[in-house]
């Protein structure tokens, strides 16, 4: 027999349930909405060394300059860009932040991007590198400084390789006492344009002609990709392989070497003794391996409140003093010249390493169209190493299928 | 027809409510788009007067935030992309830009970079802060002017309460004398933001007003708005049920909803938005040209979605089913441990989780291979033939998204009354007749709607695809949604395409569901 | 209690180790790699660790922000408030929803019950942007408000129609004896149907706090000051363009999981309580 319920009316619970939607409703509105803060702000995907860097010099920057604070937000990767596309133009997004340079041609367009040439004078461009400084160059113009770059270079075990390759025919040698130990002589992220850039630029290939437009079907893109498969028939790289595996296998001396960048210096467990060096030269060619260089940069909102101010901060993080800073605290290959006037940064290994390395380097395409190659390009370097398909054909289709994302709809180009 | 009852003021003022509702929202429309146009005409008069008088020699007017004669650029010889350029106002002439350079004077840069790509023009400033700036030719240079921005006028709050009070006495008024008088006062204080509103909005606004007045008193005289008064309370208890849910999910839910049904008629490139039609929708559903059995083929990416949402709700029920009804035997000690143990692989970030599942998929290292050679049989490369990675993404997939039905058949398997089980033990059933037909009818209506919304969520599930197989071999077990991502994010923004493949897919879901309970409803009958 | 045959009793423990032992196996390796040192995974394919090491949940509990301030406990408390009001949102308007759908006639219900189903089939990766520029329009942006409101539209769905399949199953004799005995609408719902949808309701709140504790697209795309962040997105910033530090990710899985196991621990109870505490005969 149920309980009788006490009596009352249905408007007695229906108080009840109006007084609890109008307690969440207050307490939910007291957790408050947001709020932007006033100053600088700041995002970035940093994380580590880098990240503690950043702070130490925003840190910096906020003791000498109290009326303007510089706040740092960090962004997960994996958001970072989409945040950027739809914050900024709604204008809720960030007054600077700090972003890799290939997608600077996508930003300019959609102008979500502010170009600073206004700012910049002759003195204040002369401390970059060329090469880093024209990569945040896109049509013209220019959109940021540069604070880092990026590339690949070898990495190799210093207790299982004395002499490192310095042609691709020295490396395919390496692989009987390397297979005798039951490694591979080398590992990088073979299925995937970046790791394969190397072997593509040894080659004489590229992604794109010289009109920027995408041309990936050449006979030097064929021999890069038959290279590639050849490495693994050979016994020289593992089958498939990612970027946890390379530095776990680095670790356990699975692999002898491994291409990487400057990131991977974390990955390396301690007690591995490791030197950094670059590329080979590609036997067949005589041409350097040369990977794509990434620069690492701040850029300017487009709806920065204060874009004066926003200036004066960029200038200092790219700044000679932050430069030694960073390189020192977060091993980052810096942009400034003048940081390696210090000898012992200069003498570091891996700086030396990757300097070396990044006069032959080749900075990727800021166009948007290169933004549309990666992923079915890292799909025909797959259907190539693991399966029968002629190099030509995959490049054949590949071609074709970035046409049609090219496409407009009306069918025009 | 009941006609409407005896006129009283309560109702008059009922019905004036709706009416002045909607003049509420038509004037405050028409008086936010009067008080922006009437702003930007201003700002814009101003600069373009501005840039006259400096173009001719004359100083600024006071309104003028910076204005003078822009120089020519001077590209630096060591770097090209660095072209900086002098102004010349009544001052001198002055450098524009360097490191300390105001921000106003970047917007003189700006427009003089603008003049000499696009010619003359008077416009608000791009970046939303309000600034007024005109660009005219010059001599010696560009014109160019910038009014600062201002701020709009307020509210017209004490004219918009005035009409509405004024308008309520008349209503009132009208139903106290009755008559004639009431649909009269209704008509007209119903219609008096019109006025005003004739100031801020032209003609369409007030005749708007004023038909939407005449058609509330239409139906306050033929007994419609009583009845639907009426009809409301009778259904007050739902409605007030049903509100806060559906007001949510109408706001937060259809609104993007809708949005994104819309983009699908637009395509998106290079930053710009192009209306095209039926263009994405016939691109996509013509299978962009390529061969049936292509992975970048709609129906192709359809089939192994269908496939895939079939092989995991088929999997996921039918281990969650088993092992909610191993977990319920009476005689089984230590159930709460196990349930949490079976709980895992829904409580922990499934981010990880599939990765580590795709380690396992290594075809040289990984832990699936290792035990395959431990009991002597051959690896297999999981990843370079379609069966093997799909079958990779189904077993990632199923350890993901069993718990979930695994926990709502336990709490579905709780509805049926143990005396049911030994009542058919004794009448003879064996145990699968006991499932069939005492377990199966009482697990229906709760597990029901978990695998209607399952079998959705597996149709869209995005993650396990993308970070398991990544579509290897070749985008070949890409599903749908995936195909839609990289149409979004990996092929140039094409947010277009991707909106018009979320339609297809919303469509698609639509067609099965309906289909799906139309059969229900058939065998229900039978 | 009456023991069935010895090789069925075999057979259940057997299921359920196998079940366990796939269950499990990821899962321990997750945990061996948050107390092993090193970014990397190991080789071996073994879920024992070969070293122990606490480094990973001391950066975990001891990462800092820009103010020095503790990251995790800021993001921990961010989540949980995020999760719990979500629950009770999601929860409570999915059970009045879910009652008027099933109990109520009124014009347009069954086509209420579609469109809480239909809204669900447009793929949500597809509706970030266009739902970040709606809370933008209704200033809900980078606030716990906005980022609750949309994870309970999300649970709401599916809570509306369990929470109905459960109303549906009860009888209709218990709200007819309600109203004999003089109880209002809210009366029946409160003290009457409602505990006896406990199943449903645990059920229910489990799904809609999980919505909101593991979730992370949504998180990191709506909120923009780092002090507001929730946890999974503090774990998943060490996920990086290039490189990553799967010791911490790890051990971030694993806190992260706690706390899922901890609820679900005690929602048990009302999971299997049922129609056993109740009172339906007579």
């Amino acid at each position: 027999m149920i309980r009788a319920p006490a009596i009352g009316t249905s408007a007695a619970g229906g108080r009840w349930l109006a007084r609890l939607i109008a307690v969440l409703a207050i307490v939910l509105g007291l957790i408050g909405c947001g709020s932007s803060p006033d100053g600088i702000v700041l995002w970035h995907a940093y994380s580590g060394a880098e990240r503690e860097a950043l702070e130490t010099l925003a840190a910096e920057w906020n003791s000498a300059h109290p009326d303007a604070p510089l706040t740092l937000v960090a962004v997960p990767y994996d958001a970072f860009a989409d945040k950027i596309t739809s914050a900024v133009p709604n204008g809720n997004g960030p007054d600077l932040f700090v972003y890799s340079h290939d997608r600077i041609g996508d930003w300019a367009a959609a102008g979500v991007i502010e170009p600073i040439a206004f700012w910049v004078d002759d003195p204040t461009a002369d401390r970059f590198q060329p090469a880093a400084l024209s990569a945040m160059v896109y049509d013209g113009e220019l959109w940021g400084l540069p604070l880092a770059v990026k590339c690949l270079a070898l990495f190799y075990r210093t207790d299982r390789v004395t002499a490192p390759p310095r042609t691709t025919d020295e490396l395919f040698a390496m692989v009987p006492a390397s297979r005798a130990r039951g490694a591979y002589p080398l590992a990088y992220v073979s299925a995937d344009l970046y790791g394969h850039a190397p072997w593509l630029s040894g080659f004489g290939g590229s992604v794109l002609d010289e009109h920027g437009a995408v041309k990936v079907a050449t006979a030097e893109a064929a021999a890069a990709l038959a290279f590639s498969k050849k490495l693994i028939t050979s016994g020289v790289i593992p089958a498939e392989s990612t970027g946890p595996l390379v530095g776990t296998l680095f670790n356990e001396g699975k692999i002898d070497m491994a291409i990487q960048g400057p990131w991977f210096v974390g990955d390396i467990a301690p007690g591995v003794p490791w030197a950094v060096t670059t590329l080979p030269i590609v036997s067949e060619t005589g041409r350097p391996a040369s990977p794509f260089l990434s620069a690492e940069g701040v850029l300017m909102s487009a709806r920065a409140h204060d874009k004066q101010g926003a200036f004066a901060v960029m200038q200092f993080l790219a700044s000679d003093h932050a430069a030694v800073l960073r390189a020192t605290r977060a091993h980052q290959i810096v942009a400034n010249v003048h940081a390696y006037d210090d000898a012992t940064l200069a003498a570091d290994p891996v700086q030396r390493g990757f300097r070396a390395q990044l006069a032959h380097a080749i900075p990727i395409p800021a166009t948007p169209a290169m933004r549309t190659v990666w992923t079915p390009y890292a799909s025909a370097l797959a259907k190539v190493q693991t399966s029968d398909t002629a190099p030509a054909d995959a490049l054949y289709d590949l071609e074709s299928e970035l046409r049609r994302y090219a496409q407009t709809p009306d069918g025009a180009r | 027809m009941t006609r409407a009852t005896p006129p009283h003021t309560g109702a008059q003022l009922r019905d004036w409510t709706v009416a002045s509702l909607f003049a509420l929202v038509v004037a405050l429309a028409v008086f936010v788009g009067h008080r922006n146009h009437a702003l930007r005409a201003r700002q814009l008069e101003l600069a373009d007067r501005a840039a006259a008088e400096i173009a001719l020699g004359r100083p600024p007017i006071a309104e003028a935030e910076a204005a003078g004669i822009v120089g020519a650029p001077h590209p630096s010889a060591t770097h090209p992309f660095l072209h900086p350029r002098t102004v010349t106002g009544p001052t001198g002439t002055r450098p524009l830009g360097g490191p300390s350079a105001p921000a106003v004077d970047k917007l003189l840069y700006d427009a003089a970079e603008r003049y000499d790509a696009r010619g003359p023009f008077v416009e608000l400033a791009s970046d939303g802060s309000g600034h007024a700036i005109a660009a005219r030719p010059g001599t010696g240079g560009v014109a160019v002017a910038v009014i600062a921005p201002e701020s709009p006028e307020g509210m017209p709050w004490l004219i918009i309460l005035g009409a509405l009070g004024l308008g309520a006495v008349i209503a009132a008024a009208g139903a106290l004398i009755g008559g004639a008088a009431r649909p009269l006062g209704l008509a007209i204080g119903g219609a008096l933001l019109a006025i005003p509103a004739n100031g801020w909005g032209g003609m369409g606004a007030t005749i708007s007003i004023v038909c939407a007045s005449l058609a509330v008193t239409i139906a306050s005289g033929r007994g419609t708005l009583a009845r639907a008064f009426a009809g409301f309370r009778t259904h007050r208890v739902a409605i007030a049920f049903l509100a806060p849910a559906s007001l949510a999910m109408f706001v937060l839910v259809a609104t993007p909803f809708c949005v994104g049904l819309v983009l699908g008629f637009f395509d998106h490139q290079h930053g710009q938005w192009s209306f095209v039609g039926l263009s994405n929708f016939g691109e996509i559903l013509s299978g962009g040209g390529r061969a049936f059995d292509d992975p970048l083929n709609f129906w192709f990416i359809l089939g192994v979605t269908v496939v895939w949402t079939a092989a995991n709700v088929f999997l996921h029920v039918t281990i969650g089913v088993a092992l909610a009804m191993l977990l319920r035997q009476a005689w089984l000690p230590g159930k709460g441990v196990w349930r949490m143990l079976l709980i895992l692989p829904w409580a922990i970030p499934n981010y990880i989780t599939a990765l580590i599942w795709k380690g396992m998929f290594q075809g040289e290292y990984g832990a699936i291979n290792a035990l395959l050679h431990a009991a002597g049989l051959d690896g297999v490369s999981w990843f370079s033939s379609w069966a093997t990675a799909f079958s990779a993404n189904v077993v990632t997939n199923t350890w993901l998204g069993f718990p979930f039905m695994m926990v709502v058949a336990i709490g579905a398997l709780e509805s049926v009354p143990r005396d049911f089980y030994e009542a058919a033990v004794v009448d003879g059933a064996t145990p699968w007749q006991r499932f069939i037909h005492i377990t199966l009818p009482h697990l229906k209506p709760a597990l029901g709607p978990a695998v209607v919304l399952g079998s959705i969520w597996t149709f869209n599930m995005f993650n396990v695809i993308y970070l398991v197989s990544a579509g290897k071999p070749g985008g070949s077990t890409d599903i749908l949604v995936t195909d839609a991502y990289r149409w979004a994010f990996e092929r140039g923004e094409r947010y277009g395409m991707a909106a018009a493949y979320g339609a297809i897919i919303f469509l698609v879901l639509l067609l099965w569901t309906v289909f799906g309970s139309r059969i229900g409803r058939r065998e229900d009958k039978s | 209690m009456k023991r069935p045959r010895l090789y069925l009793q075999l057979l259940t423990y057997a299921a359920l180790v196998v079940a366990a032992a796939v269950v499990l196996y990821p899962v321990l390796l997750v945990v061996k790699k948050a107390f092993e040192p090193g970014r990397q995974f190991a080789l071996s394919a073994s879920p024992i660790p070969t070293t122990l090491t606490t480094e990973h949940f001391a950066d975990l509990f001891g990462a800092r922000g820009g103010h020095g301030e503790l990251l995790f406990l800021h993001h921990a408390w961010n989540s949980l408030v995020a999760a719990i009001l979500t629950t009770i949102v999601g929860v409570s308007l999915s059970c009045t929803a879910a009652y008027a759908l099933s109990r109520m006639r009124f014009p347009g219900h069954k086509a209420g019950l579609i469109t809480f189903l239909v809204v669900q089939m447009f793929p949500a990766t597809l509706l970030i942007m266009p739902l970040y520029v709606l809370l933008d329009r209704l200033g809900l942006l980078n606030s716990m408000v906005g980022l609750v409101l949309v994870y309970a539209t999300t649970a709401i769905p599916f809570c509306v129609w369990t929470l109905k399949g459960y109303f549906d199953s009860l009888p209709r004799e218990l709200e007819e004896a309600a109203r004999m005995d003089g109880a209002g609408a809210w009366q029946t719902f409160w003290r009457v149907m409602l505990p006896l949808a406990r199943p449903g309701i645990a059920v229910t709140a489990l799904f809609s706090f999980m919505t909101a504790w593991n979730e992370f697209i949504m998180a990191s795309t709506f909120l923009t000051d780092d002090s507001r962040y929730t946890l999974p997105v503090l774990i998943q910033s060490s996920v990086g363009q290039y490189s990553s530090d799967w010791g911490f990710f790890a051990a971030g899985a694993i806190v992260t999981s706690l706390p899922v196991m901890a609820l679900f621990y005690v929602l048990q109870k009302f999971l299997v309580g049922g129609l056993t505490a109740g009172s339906v005969k007579g």
